[in-house]
């Protein structure tokens, strides 16, 4: 895309996030729903399909672009971005990296224009971010499957159309090789959508448990059409999820570096103002310093994604280290913001709330150090050591 | 400190473990470990729980017994407080009389206001609201502009005070009032007790992070007390305040700290269940807030000794546990919620959360009130380290 083009979505995505959102972010917490003038506006700029390419409907931004259009996003309530998060992220991606081109040609457009909320269903209740121990199963009938199992925590799924559904369809091997992914839409007989999860922070988020018992979908909804390639699907999709909430991440950070700054400049002890005091001005300088480094770590990952160079190690870096940073600097916000910060209706103690899932879904931090190290080790083993 | 225990302290241990064994049973063995000074959950059953101990004479035990007190020596109340955290009773209700207003009284009080209030704590019949900060006073209290008129033989009272725990039960508020405007900062100041049920005051709940209300803000708007109602000397509020360490602020924080130990068990049973506990960055982190939660108890035990007059300035000791306690608390939570895994994330339909849930969320508050871990940076550099005085302030 040019340089200009994307500038004025980026614009017109600020404006909007600042002038529209922004404002509603207290009443979004309180009600846990987006006003559904919101969502159609977010329709209408495009935004449930900016990362899935233009000739299946959607912006086609690149990585690098979505990194800094997803700076914007996080300025907000991160349940602004969970709207359409999963439809440009591990729902849409999983279709786009793993599905027939039929498929795509057939359903990415409804998930590009906003016509279909998707969802992924991967976690479930024993098993998190490592798929190892999965148990919802696939099994044939005929030319169709019958899916039975429990997805836990699926964001959107309270009002998604379909869901991505991880199954072992070859129980017997491993999950790289048994597992593979359906799109099952929500309406099938035998699929149900527990109650709304009731979660410490991101209100407005919605996620519930999918429950599928004896669930039967034509083998066409098998993504790929290809049995056991479910796993290596999810971790693709995982790896660009992990950029993209590296960036929600900064985003954040820096809204929480803005509310820091301005509340030490209105706020006195005594006839000074607390941005005055050396302590608090290092609190500032770290916050400042973390969000910087996470931002320009992201776009260099970014850019690595796009080239192909590096699409495992590096978004599990950008991942743990924003989701990281972005959790202290919403705790030096509310140190910044003292008894204020500890109080609802201040910004900075619900990005407080908010920020601590950061650390735990599309992989957890425990995860992706996982990820990081075994990623040296393999590299350094298979280079043969010194 | 030594705690190798004389036959007569043996023998008091003795007795407060027969105690507990016998009066912690039925409703109060089923809040074991319940509530704490931020939270008033199964408010009812610990103000009860605090009458059972007031029966036998277990409240306030340092007190001199013309109040109610035993007079214990500070020994007995360690003791006393080792044997509390081992049976993981609940949380006291009326801890703000007890454990920071009435030591005060005791110190500063007349005669007249010690025999009118003291006995009514140590019976858990009068519960106390503290009005120190203000929207625009927190850790910088002294500047303060709630004030008070003395009109008459009543003091008249205006003005906005907030961060009031547990305000919403408070039969009394003790407060801090401008009495004098013309006086240097620290000077115009008196701590005035006021009854909280009158028109002139209006207590209104504030939401916290974790949901609850625990905290309020109260509004005098005219509100009255008698003019004998000054804790100390008129205009000497901010020495009352600032008290002399007491024992009790002694064992409060001994309470406090080992209630943390009991956290930091379920943190371990919770990773068991979960098998978190099976990698070994979960058994690092949890034999770290294991470490964090003796060396917890351990400050505590120094700022006994302190206060027996045997080590070091206990002022200084004090701000050392609490910097270390705040900091190390809220990487405990972090901790408790990676223990508990993805699950911790979600609350009840009411933002109910679970103790590990609460630990996180409110130990977030502990490095702001009572003196943020910037002021007590301060303290330390200045009273321990011999550092200049931070310089005036414009």
């Amino acid at each position: 895309m040019e340089q200009v083009e994307l500038d004025e979505i980026l614009d017109g995505v600020r404006r909007f996030v600042r002038q529209e959102v922004v404002p509603l972010e207290e009443q979004i917490d309180e009600a846990d729903e987006i006003p559904a003038g919101i969502i159609e506006q977010a329709k209408e700029m495009g935004l449930y399909g900016f990362a899935i390419p233009e000739e299946y409907g959607g912006l086609g931004l690149s990585m690098y672009e979505e990194a800094q259009l997803v700076f914007e996003l996080g300025w907000t309530t991160p349940s602004f971005r969970s709207l359409f998060g999963t439809n440009n992220g591990i729902a849409g991606h999983t279709l786009l990296e793993g599905g027939t081109e039929d498929q795509k040609r057939t359903y990415l457009p409804r998930l590009a224009s906003g016509e279909w909320v998707a969802s992924f269903g991967l976690t479930e209740p024993d098993a998190g971010s490592d798929p190892a121990t999965m148990t919802t199963k696939a099994v044939r009938d005929g030319d169709d499957w019958l899916i039975n199992g429990t997805k836990r925590y699926i964001t959107n799924s309270p009002v998604a159309d379909v869901v991505m559904v991880f199954a072992r369809t070859s129980p017997e091997k491993p999950p790289a090789e048994g597992v593979s992914v359906f799109m099952v839409p929500t309406d099938s007989p035998g699929l149900s959508v527990g109650p709304k999860d009731k979660k410490m922070g991101q209100a407005g988020a919605w996620s519930a448990d999918v429950i599928l018992e004896d669930v039967r979908v034509p083998n066409s909804s098998m993504i790929g059409e290809q049995e056991g390639a479910g796993y290596v699907t999810a971790m693709r999709s995982l790896a660009h999820g992990r950029v993209h909430i590296a960036a929600l991440c900064v985003g954040m950070a820096q809204r929480l570096v803005e509310e820091s700054v301005q509340f030490a400049l209105e706020r006195r002890a005594g006839d000074t103002l607390i941005a005055d005091f050396q302590l608090i001005q290092a609190l500032l300088a770290d916050s400042k310093t973390d969000t910087m480094a996470a931002r320009a770590l992201v776009l260099d990952v970014a850019r690595k994604f796009d080239d192909r160079s590096d699409v495992k190690m590096g978004p599990a870096t950008a991942k743990y280290f924003a989701s990281e940073a972005v959790g202290r600097v919403a705790d030096r916000a509310v140190q910044i913001h003292g008894g204020a910060g500890y109080m609802r209706g201040v910004a900075a103690e619900r990005f407080y709330r908010d920020a601590r899932l950061f650390r735990i879904y599309e992989g957890t931090s425990q995860i992706q150090q996982l990820v990081i190290a075994r990623q040296l080790i393999k590299t350094a083993r298979n280079t043969g050591g010194r | 400190m030594d705690l190798s225990l004389t036959p007569e302290l043996r023998e008091f241990r003795e007795e407060v473990r027969t105690w507990f064994a016998e009066h912690l049973v039925g409703e109060f063995a089923a809040i074991r470990g319940e509530g704490f000074s931020w939270d008033d959950s199964f408010w009812d059953t610990r103000i009860a729980w605090d009458k059972e101990l007031a029966a036998d004479g277990w409240l306030c035990i340092g007190w001199p017994k013309a109040y109610g007190g035993r007079d214990a020596s500070i020994d007995e109340q360690l003791i006393f407080q080792l044997e509390y955290a081992r049976a993981n009773a609940p949380y006291r209700g009326s801890v703000q009389g007890q454990d920071l207003l009435g030591p005060t009284l005791l110190h500063f009080g007349s005669e007249e206001i010690k025999q009118r209030f003291l006995p009514k704590i140590i019976a858990v019949e009068e519960h106390w609201g503290q009005g120190f900060s203000e929207p625009g006073a927190g850790s910088d209290l002294a500047g303060l502009r709630t004030k008070a008129v003395l009109e008459g033989d009543e003091w008249v009272i205006d003005g906005q005070k907030v961060w009031t725990s547990a305000g919403a039960h408070a039969d009394w508020l003790y407060v801090l009032c401008r009495t004098d405007p013309e006086a240097p900062r620290h000077r115009g100041i008196s701590m005035l007790l006021v009854p909280a049920d009158q028109p002139g005051v209006d207590i209104r709940p504030i939401r916290n992070i974790l949901g609850g209300a625990e905290f309020c803000e109260v509004f005098f708007s005219g509100a009255r007390t008698a003019s004998s109602m000054v804790v100390g000397d008129v205009n000497n509020g901010w020495a009352v305040a600032m008290g002399a360490l007491g024992t009790e602020r002694g064992t409060t924080m001994l309470a406090e700290n080992l209630r943390v130990a009991g956290e930091v068990n379920q943190m371990i049973a919770e990773a068991q269940a979960s098998g978190g506990a099976k990698r070994a960055v979960m058994r690092a982190d949890l034999a770290r807030a294991w470490s964090d939660a003796k060396v917890m108890e351990w400050n505590a035990l120094r700022l006994m000794t302190a206060i027996k007059g045997v080590g070091g300035d206990p002022t200084a000791q004090a701000s050392l546990g609490k910097v270390f306690a705040s900091e190390a608390h809220k990487r405990m939570g972090e901790i408790a919620m990676r223990a508990e895994g993805p699950r911790s994330e979600l609350v009840g339909n009411g933002y109910e959360l679970d103790r590990l849930q609460q630990v996180f969320m409110s130990s977030r508050a502990e490095s702001i009130f009572g003196g943020t871990t910037q002021i007590q940076y301060n303290v330390i550099a200045e009273r321990m380290l011999g550092m200049p005085r931070e310089p005036r302030r414009a």
